[in-house]
């Protein structure tokens, strides 16, 4: 080493989440026994500006070469740390942090025992600070265009925001239409329907020549890093192209019937048929699953449109960044549960809202069971908050306001219907309180429970029997339809996409972002972003607010024109390899290769291509390839560090 | 009582983030855990759990993603795999006991298998006493 260490040691307090459980002090007189420890400090909150400018002081006064930040975990604050190190000339991969809350102080009471811990983890850290080196990253150029995956609203938004600041987008849509579950969602406010709302989009996006859609497709493959991934699309076949004219022949002729996903399966359609009224592209659809290849659709084509031998394409895109707006499925009850299932006037909320569209399979009459119903019973929190063993813990956010929305819908249509809501709350948050206090004023009967309500299926029809909160009473209410308000679950087909874009999720199953606070749109993958209710339940306008978001922070990533990389990365040192090419087999990302140095087979790694996991360096049995950052004697004295002395 | 010292080699993406998460969860759990870093569960040496051993640790911990396809650099988990379970059959040889190495997957949701992993691990270890080589270790 060309220098001798001069390590600083900052011990944070974190108000009192550290210090309520750890000797703070103790700590700091503790690191200043450790070797090269030139200075140990603590302060109430390192991560604040004054705390900052401590550890910048210091390194200007004590010329100090290596910080160690006794704090929180170094996915919330590592990057401020470094921030801290590079704004006084200091390299910032010359920092190490010892996460003494989230792996401590939070975990453990006992004042002695978290406070050796502490002792324990600072002193790691100043062993693998005492052998840090500095590291320079490196700069790519960024490609100047997005795939944004999932064409909802908050995926059309993203995509038409990157449009108009000049990026190319790759909008990529697993099913055959653009427009989502808003598509198919009544009434946001009164002047206002869902399909309006995707019509809109779609328009802007159709004409957007920045914009490329692509329908029936998906994300099959990914590598690369951030400003430089390479994606492969899959696209599958459509069997019918734009000569389509949407005459509907074909539909007529087709002999293959199957329930409408596109109407929660309140009808059915043809193996060849049309999403909904505004799909895009507005042309017919095969759907292969169900399509039995008898060829009556072609004969009754007139414009040539149908081709049942189309085969399915791939695509291989550069893009900078990604967005995944994939969104959510609604739940579904199993069956029997509040009695789903068992009688056809039980239906769910989302049912419920094409039955009031125009647009819908009753064109907007509410017909339930053949006729309209004289009594409604909603009942809420179905499918959330933990209210049945089925049941998700979340709140799914959208519910309570959809719900009272409908019922609204529902008396203004019908004034004579009876509407009852069984609720356990009520939360229109925001503006969305008006239509609460509006159904209440349309006399829809809000009935509390504690304990979930019975939906009681009989011979002679449907009662709902419940004890009612505020008057402390068993009550049995008759009525002619049960709505089961349910709520939103991540999607079941989200497998595949989370294996290519290696992006993970909540204990709930939608997927995590990077920082709640620091990073709220970012998955923990660099150059990958996060929209709509992928992330977790959200409403129409917090998709696209989030959409839009997601948006700006690409725009972040991506408009400088170049990124810099990590330079964390394997490198060989050529002296010590003896090109045995272990290393070559085990890189996932192809990123070794062998090359001739002074008439040796050598290694040598492409740091562009290296996304740095290090398990070359754990395979080399020469010790020859090093992970920087995590190189073996860095490791090995964390290990030393840890098990000679201290205590447990 | 025995207090046994376990070192933890965890991966950055799925085990470290569960540690972080019992922690913002406020999950008590015995405090004799120490955690190690690294980007994958595929950069663990068996040297460096050797090492480990060697300079007095109690019992080892590699703790990743789960396999087959949770691993953030595609397999390096199943890389991790391959090598401990080779490793395994080594540490009777080695005169260490099996109980006082574990190969966990812990995703970064997990925040109560870990938990259980850590507690089920001090109270294994804590039967067997402290770690004392029989055979070569400390010349390994
Ligand atoms: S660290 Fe090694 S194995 Fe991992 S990506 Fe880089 S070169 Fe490949
Ligand atoms: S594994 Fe090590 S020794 Fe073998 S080729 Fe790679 S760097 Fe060289």
């Amino acid at each position: 080493m060309s220098e001798e260490p001069r390590i600083g040691v900052y011990v944070c307090h974190c108000g009192l989440n550290i210090a309520a459980t750890v000797d703070v002090k103790a700590v700091v007189e503790y690191a200043k026994s450790l070797p090269n420890v030139i200075i140990s400090r603590d302060y109430v909150f390192m991560c604040s500006t004054p705390g900052q400018d401590l550890i910048r002081d210091d390194i200007k006064n004590y010329k100090l070469n290596r910080i160690v930040v006794a704090a929180c975990s170094p996915s919330m604050h590592e990057p401020t740390f470094r921030a801290t190190l590079e704004s006084v000339n200091l390299n910032k991969y010359l920092l190490e942090m010892a996460n003494i809350r989230e792996h401590c102080s939070w975990v453990h009471s006992d004042k002695k025992v978290a406070t050796e811990k502490a002792k324990d983890l600072v002193r790691m850290a100043v062993a693998k600070a005492r052998l840090l080196e500095p590291l320079e990253e490196q700069e790519y150029v960024a490609q100047q265009s997005v795939l944004v995956l999932g064409g909802g609203v908050a995926g059309m938004r993203a995509s038409l925001d990157l449009a108009s600041w000049g990026f190319d987008v790759y909008l990529i849509e697993k099913s055959p239409t653009l427009g989502g579950r808003t598509a198919l969602t009544g009434w946001l406010r009164h002047d206002r329907r869902g399909a309006e709302v995707v019509k809109a989009m779609i328009k802007e996006i159709a004409r957007n020549g920045k914009i490329h859609v692509f329908t029936n497709s998906e994300l099959i493959d990914l590598s690369g890093f951030p400003g430089n991934f390479a994606a492969k699309i899959k696209i599958n076949p459509r069997y019918v192209n734009e000569r389509c004219t949407l005459c509907g022949e074909c539909e007529l002729e087709c002999p293959v019937e199957v329930l409408n996903e596109y109407e929660y399966g309140l009808n059915r359609r043809k193996a060849i048929y049309i999403p909904f009224r505004n799909s895009y592209p507005q042309f017919y659809v095969i759907d292969p699953r169900v399509c039995v290849k008898c060829g009556e659709c072609v004969k009754a084509c007139r414009y040539n449109a149908i081709n049942l031998n189309e085969k399915e394409a791939t695509l291989d895109l550069k893009v900078g960044a990604i967005i995944i707006a994939t969104g959510y499925d609604p739940y579904r009850p199993v069956r029997g549960e509040y009695g789903y299932g068992l009688h056809e006037n039980i239906v769910t909320l989302f049912q419920l809202e094409r039955l009031l569209d125009p647009e819908g399979p009753t064109h907007g009459e509410l017909i339930i069971g053949g006729k309209v119903p004289k009594s409604i019973a909603f009942i809420l929190c179905v499918g959330s908050r933990g209210t049945t063993p089925n049941a998700k813990s979340y709140c799914s956010r959208m519910c309570c306001t959809s719900t009272l929305m409908n019922t609204i819908k529902i008396k203004e249509r019908y004034p004579e219907t009876d509407v009852f809501v069984f609720y356990k709350d009520i939360t229109t948050y925001g503006n969305d309180e008006s239509l609460y206090e509006e159904a209440g004023g349309k006399l829809v009967k809000f009935v509390k429970f504690e304990e979930v309500p019975v939906v009681d299926v009989g011979p002679e029809g449907l009662y709902i029997d419940v004890k009612e909160v505020t008057i402390q009473e068993d009550i049995r209410i008759p009525v002619d339809a049960v709505i089961l308000s349910t709520g939103m679950v991540p999607r079941r087909d989200q497998s595949d996409m989370l294996s290519v874009t290696r992006a993970s999720c909540s204990p709930d199953g939608f997927i995590r972002e990077a920082h709640l606070k620091l990073r709220p749109v970012e998955a923990p993958s660099a150059g990958i972003y996060l929209a709509g209710a992928v992330a977790g339940p959200k409403n129409i306008i917090e998709s696209i607010r989030m959409g839009s978001a997601a948006a700006s922070k690409v725009a972040t990533l991506l408009s400088q024109g170049k990124v810099k990389a990590e330079p964390l990365v394997a490198r060989v040192n050529e002296e010590r390899c003896s090109g045995c090419k272990v290393c070559v087999g085990v890189c996932p990302y192809r990123a070794i290769s062998m090359i001739e140095v002074n008439g040796r087979s050598v290694a040598h790694v492409e740091s562009a291509l290296c996304m740095g996991c290090g398990t070359c360096s754990a395979a080399c049995p020469s010790g020859a390839m090093q992970h920087l950052g995590f190189k073996d004697n860095q490791i090995v004295a964390q290990v030393v560090a840890v098990t000679g002395g201290g205590s447990v | 009582m025995f207090e046994p010292k376990i070192v933890v080699f965890a991966c950055n993406w799925c085990t470290y983030a569960a540690v972080d998460l019992a922690g913002t969860s406020r999950i008590s759990y015995p405090p004799n855990v120490r955690v190690i870093r690294v980007m994958c569960s595929g950069r663990v040496d068996p040297q460096f759990v050797l090492e480990a051993f060697k300079n007095g640790a109690d019992g080892v911990i590699v703790a990743g993603c789960h396999p087959p396809v949770d691993c953030h650099y595609t397999n390096g988990n199943i890389k991790a795999l391959r090598r401990f379970t080779l490793f395994r059959r080594l540490l009777n040889d080695l005169g260490i006991e099996q109980e006082r190495f574990r190969l966990e997957w812990i995703s970064a949701s997990e925040a109560d298998k870990w938990v259980k992993v850590v507690s089920e691990m001090v109270e294994d270890v804590r039967k067997l006493g402290p770690f004392k080589p029989k055979l070569g270790v400390k010349e390994v």
